[in-house]
């Protein structure tokens, strides 16, 4: 063999190596152990406003309306259960929603940033997705980032009169593609070992975004198949959530 | 359904006190950020798997599998940790690219295999809290710790719902699986999100029936629980404290002198 044909080979092994790797990676959760602690403290107290705000208006709801707490408990399953079930994926092996995108969209952000934080401790120590230490950092990617840019997208759209499906496949995908990077960015603050910041950023990014770039294609199409269905079978359900009266 | 959940009914380590298997966790999980160590890492990854495996009676091969959950997560990131692509060559390895080399420092291999070790060492850690002790025996810790009433109800109930949930998600998925709507990846998609939004439904449904059986039953806006406790052991105690303070004084000597 050849230097040229040697090389050749090692490069197309590295790929098959990666590519058979990837399907495995769920949704972007920081691992336990993966951020000093000055980074879990930060993003953690960064969280807390928008915890508290979450926990204020569902206290107020609570207080008008006490059946809602056991829907709101339900919602939050509902979001842990879409995002631990195995979604079909092109090759055929093991991904998974994020389902704050659809639960933006259904209860809020502010609702969901304080699901997302329950939801998140029972991923990490039910189904060893993320941790204890970097909670906050993983809080704010998924439940406040994501979710705030998907509602945000929504609500634009919205205004803008544009088709309510296509809205909800943008919301849906580009708050996935936003958790996505705004992972990046997290992981690039905490671990820049020989480069800027910048350039760490670029590096996590492109070595993730095999995976979470389809995901979030996938997930924007379920999130708008998962609206057709339920505005068509679940009207009195969506009403009772106030879906129905801003859709309006 | 969720195999954690199941194990940890079966440990051994079951019914030791929460509290304290909580502390050992946490503690030992901090020591083991704030350290950034390879050596306290070694020892904490032992003396947890040595806790889970051996006193909590996990299968090892169940918890050699369960190591490896985090990996792809692990493996993609420490590469973009270790890689570099730059003009220049660094110290350790430079494999050509046409002007640029895909290359690494020895700094930065040092650094991606310490990150490694502490990662795997704080998920060991996590599984000995997820696989010893159940949901709800931690939620009467974090009451403890008074953490807010509200949020702590609505945990409880969560936990309850996600198996009521995932009970009616696996029933329709094999039921959609058992009539082909998983022929074609056009089909998977469509039954999944079918799936998704009858789990919606259905989880209302279930979430009335709750609150008028909970109504009926004089709820009035907090849940009793009967908790079942078990007194903290003074060996257990001992043991922690003696654990974490040779883990401590490691920490400091090798913050201060390395």
């Amino acid at each position: 063999m050849t230097h040229k044909q040697k090389r050749i080979i090692a490069v197309i092994s590295a790929l098959s190596l990666y590519f058979g790797l990837m399907p495995a990676a769920s949704a972007m959760h920081i691992m336990e152990g993966y951020l000093p602690v000055g980074f879990c403290v930060a993003w953690g107290v960064i969280c807390l406003p928008f915890l508290a705000a979450g926990f204020m208006s569902i206290k107020k709801v609570l207080n008008e309306n006490r059946k809602a707490l056991i829907l709101l408990a339900m919602s939050g399953a509902f979001v842990f259960v879409i995002s631990s079930l195995k979604i079909p994926s092109v090759t055929g092996s093991c991904s998974h929603m994020t389902g704050t995108g659809l639960g933006a969209i259904l209860f809020g952000p502010a609702a969901v940033s304080v699901l997302g934080i329950i939801v998140l401790l029972f991923q990490a120590i039910l189904l060893a997705h993320g941790g204890l230490t970097t909670i906050g950092a993983n809080t704010f990617s998924m439940a406040v980032a994501g979710p705030l840019i998907s509602y945000g997208i929504y609500k634009l759209c919205k205004k803008c009169k544009i088709n309510t499906y296509v809205t909800v496949f943008l919301a849906a995908c580009l708050g996935d593609l936003f958790t996505y990077c705004v992972t990046a960015v997290q992981l690039a603050l905490a671990h820049h070992a020989d480069t800027t910041i910048l350039g760490a950023m670029g590096k996590f990014m492109m070595v993730f975004a095999p995976t979470q770039v389809p995901l979030a294609v996938i997930e924007g199409l379920l999130t708008c198949m998962i609206m057709m269905a339920l505005e068509t079978y679940a009207k009195p359900e969506l009403k009772a959530i106030g879906f129905m009266e801003e859709a309006k | 359904m969720i195999t954690i959940d199941k194990l940890c009914y079966n440990s051994k380590l079951r019914y030791v006190n929460a509290g304290e298997k909580f502390a050992f966790t946490m503690i030992t999980l901090l020591l083991c950020v704030i350290s950034r160590s390879i050596v306290i890492a070694c020892i904490v990854l032992t003396a947890t798997g040595i806790l889970t495996v051996y006193k909590g009676g996990i299968p090892l091969f169940r918890y050699m599998h369960f190591m490896t959950v985090p990996l792809a997560f692990l493996i993609l990131s420490t590469l973009a940790i270790m890689f570099n692509l730059s003009r220049t060559p660094l110290d350790l390895f430079a494999i050509p690219l046409g002007e640029w080399y895909l290359t690494s420092s020895r700094d930065s291999f040092r650094y991606a295999i310490q990150l490694i070790l502490t990662a795997l060492s704080s998920v060991s850690c996590l599984y000995f809290l997820s696989f010893s002790t159940p949901m709800p025996d931690i939620l009467n810790v974090l009451g403890t710790l008074h953490c807010p009433k509200l949020l702590i109800e609505l945990m409880l109930l969560i936990y309850r719902f996600i198996f009521v949930l995932l009970s009616v998600a696996s029933a329709i998925t094999d039921s959609q699986h058992s009539r082909m709507g998983n022929k074609d990846y056009k089909t998977s998609l469509k039954s999944f999100s079918a799936m998704v939004s009858v789990l919606f439904i259905r989880s209302f449904k279930r979430a009335n029936a709750l609150y008028d059986a909970m109504e009926s039953r004089c709820y009035d806006g907090t849940i009793h629980v009967l908790n079942e406790t078990f007194p903290p052991e003074k060996k257990h105690i001992f043991t922690i404290i003696v654990f974490d303070i040779i883990l401590l004084t490691l920490t400091v000597f090798i913050k201060l002198y390395l």
